[in-house]
């Protein structure tokens, strides 16, 4: 039900807009300028377009940011490929089989990705501490595992409740039993969702701080991580975090825009059909 | 044995969900109820960073008593201001957020998919970096925001001291989230049919009218389920607020998760203190999020 507006409303729709947009780019646009100025510069926030170098991305390369990257990579797919694999088997049970508890047990998994980290943090650090895990790739992905498997079959639930139950029926008649039906017929349509989900599940990891933060030191940094070093004694090195923030945020940008058709579905952990 | 066998058989059989949730059920119980048991035991020791556990003694309800007894009023502080701004930040952003999902769906133009692109930056950038980005800006000399205030209005705030710190992670926190909620909103309201609006047109209902008639209550589900992941994760705050202001001037702005934080720091190590307000956090978010989810799952089921 649209209206015809007239040009009062609509430049009040183009100023609200114009308002909207430049409060959500400012630090977003003000992390790539400083990305790209001198130190002396930083300082300085009239010199917007001046200065141009790009001294800072030649400094965090040299100190070898590529490896938190490297790190930030791994375990991201890796904690996705095992989230994925029992998060999706999961989800096939909640989806297709009825039983008295399955909603009661279906929010204990939501739950679960409510999971405060601050919380859970201390007896991570000591039970890593007792298994000699501190600092590895393995803790962290142990880590991000348990909110991507929540998040998955909550995702996953929803793309396969999407597909007509006749598909697997079809499939018994034919001589399949249930794992077959979902191995051959169900995994290929799911498959796009399977992908969509997979990049939420690494955008979630990529970014998070607390884990990564208080169980590594040197060995499995990860990229947020990367701020705690620029806080030097000498003052904070803001060129250089904002040349890493820059390219940190490069690839989850690619991703989101390749999933978009499921963004909303993501945002709602698999709750609304976007 | 083979009655046994028989018997687990039966058992799948009448249960064939079983076999499917089982290995994801059990690898979230033991990642998430194991640390819960741990915790909890350490809560009840006086167990210091750096120790072997077999230093730790048992000290019963010693950290939760000096807790709740006052004897550590920044504990206090920290719940006060984390309900205060889970409270305040949700409002807020929801508020904001169906504003601008309105706005998004009161009309069609061409660059509306880049402003939805542009909604989606703040939920995909690094929070850290982001933080930081926010505390150059709120830089009460050298800030860009400082910068515009004086070119504008001729005045100059002190972002990050002990007043104003607060609210300064508050707009970080809509800056971060408002679109989150807005997305999801508008997702909602484009899905909505037209047919009660027109009747309701005949009715001589206003917009306003409504909305608060149609509007709301069409979408309540879907309003719940973003009240209840804003209120969970604001209430849960930390890496904004870290890199921010790490809790201070003070403890102006030490959120319950800071609080946890400042225990068990390396300077401090009080682990079995702080172990004693994670417990507090935990039931706290615990709370929160069944009652929301209690709601959300009344609501869907209708």
């Amino acid at each position: 039900m649209r209206r015809k507006h007239s040009i009062a409303q609509n430049l009040l729709f183009g100023i609200s807009y114009v308002i909207i947009c430049l409060f959500t780019l400012l630090p977003f646009l003000w992390m790539i300028s400083v990305s790209f100025r001198n130190k002396a510069d930083v300082f300085d926030p009239g010199k917007v377009f001046s200065s141009f170098t790009s001294i800072n991305y030649e400094t965090i390369m040299n100190e070898g940011i590529m490896n938190l990257f490297l790190n930030s990579a791994i375990i991201a797919v890796v904690s996705t490929l095992i989230s994925l694999v029992l998060g999706t088997l999961a989800a096939y049970g909640f989806a297709r089989y009825n039983w008295p508890k399955r909603e009661s047990r279906a929010f204990w998994v939501l739950s679960q990705r409510f999971l405060p980290a601050m919380a859970v943090i201390i007896p991570y650090f000591m039970l890593a501490a007792l298994f000699r895990l501190l600092d590895t790739h393995l803790l962290l992905i142990i880590c991000y595992t348990s909110f991507n498997i929540p998040f998955t079959i909550w995702m996953m639930r929803g793309f396969i409740e999407d597909l007509p139950i006749e598909l697997e029926e079809a499939a018994s008649v034919d001589g399949c039993t249930r794992m077959q039906a979902l191995k051959k017929i169900i995994l290929p349509l799911i498959l796009p969702g399977m992908v969509a989900t997979a990049i939420f599940c690494i955008i979630n990891a990529w970014n998070e701080f607390v884990f990564a933060n208080f169980l590594t030191t040197i060995r499995a940094k990860t990229i947020p991580t990367s701020v705690m070093t620029y806080l030097s004694v000498s003052g904070v090195k803001w060129g250089e975090m904002a040349a890493t923030g820059t390219l940190a945020v490069i690839p989850v940008l690619v991703f989101a825009i390749s999933v978009q058709k499921h963004m909303i579905r993501g945002l709602t952990l698999g709750s609304v059909k976007g | 044995m083979q009655r046994n066998n028989l018997a687990i058989n039966d058992y799948f059989k009448k249960r064939p969900h079983i076999k499917y949730i089982a290995p994801a059920m059990i690898t979230l119980f033991v990642l998430s109820i194991v640390p819960t048991i741990f915790l909890v035991a350490v809560s009840f020791t006086n167990y210091h960073l750096g120790w072997d556990l077999s230093r730790a003694k048992f000290v019963a309800f010693d950290n939760y008593l000096r807790l709740f007894s006052g004897r550590d009023p920044d504990f206090w502080h920290a719940v006060y201001i984390s309900l205060k701004f889970m409270t305040i930040a949700t409002i807020i952003q929801m508020i904001l957020g169906f504003s601008i999902a309105i706005l998004l769906n009161e009309k069609e133009f061409k660059l509306k998919p880049l402003v939805v692109g542009i909604l989606i930056i703040p939920l995909a950038m690094t929070p850290t970096i982001a933080g930081q980005m926010w505390k150059l800006m709120f830089n009460a000399e050298y800030g860009l925001i400082n910068y515009i205030l004086g070119g504008l209005f001729g005045m100059k705030i002190a972002w990050l001291s002990a007043d104003m710190a607060f609210w300064s992670i508050m707009i970080v926190d809509i800056w971060q989230f408002t679109p989150f909620v807005a997305l999801i909103l508008y997702s909602g309201l484009r899905s909505m049919p037209d047919e009660p609006y027109e009747s309701a047109m005949i009715d001589g209902a206003g917009k306003v009218r409504s909305f608060f008639f149609i509007t709301v209550p069409m979408m309540r589900s879907l309003i719940l389920l973003a009240l209840l992941m804003r209120a969970v994760d604001s209430l849960k705050l930390f890496d904004t607020a870290f890199v921010l202001t790490q809790g201070g001037p003070g403890n102006a702005t030490e959120f319950l998760s800071l609080h946890v934080y400042r225990m068990v720091n390396a300077q401090n190590g009080l682990i079995g203190r702080g172990a004693a307000v994670a417990m507090v956090l935990l039931v706290i978010v615990t709370v929160v999020s069944n009652i929301l989810i209690r709601l959300q799952r009344k609501e869907t089921s209708k």
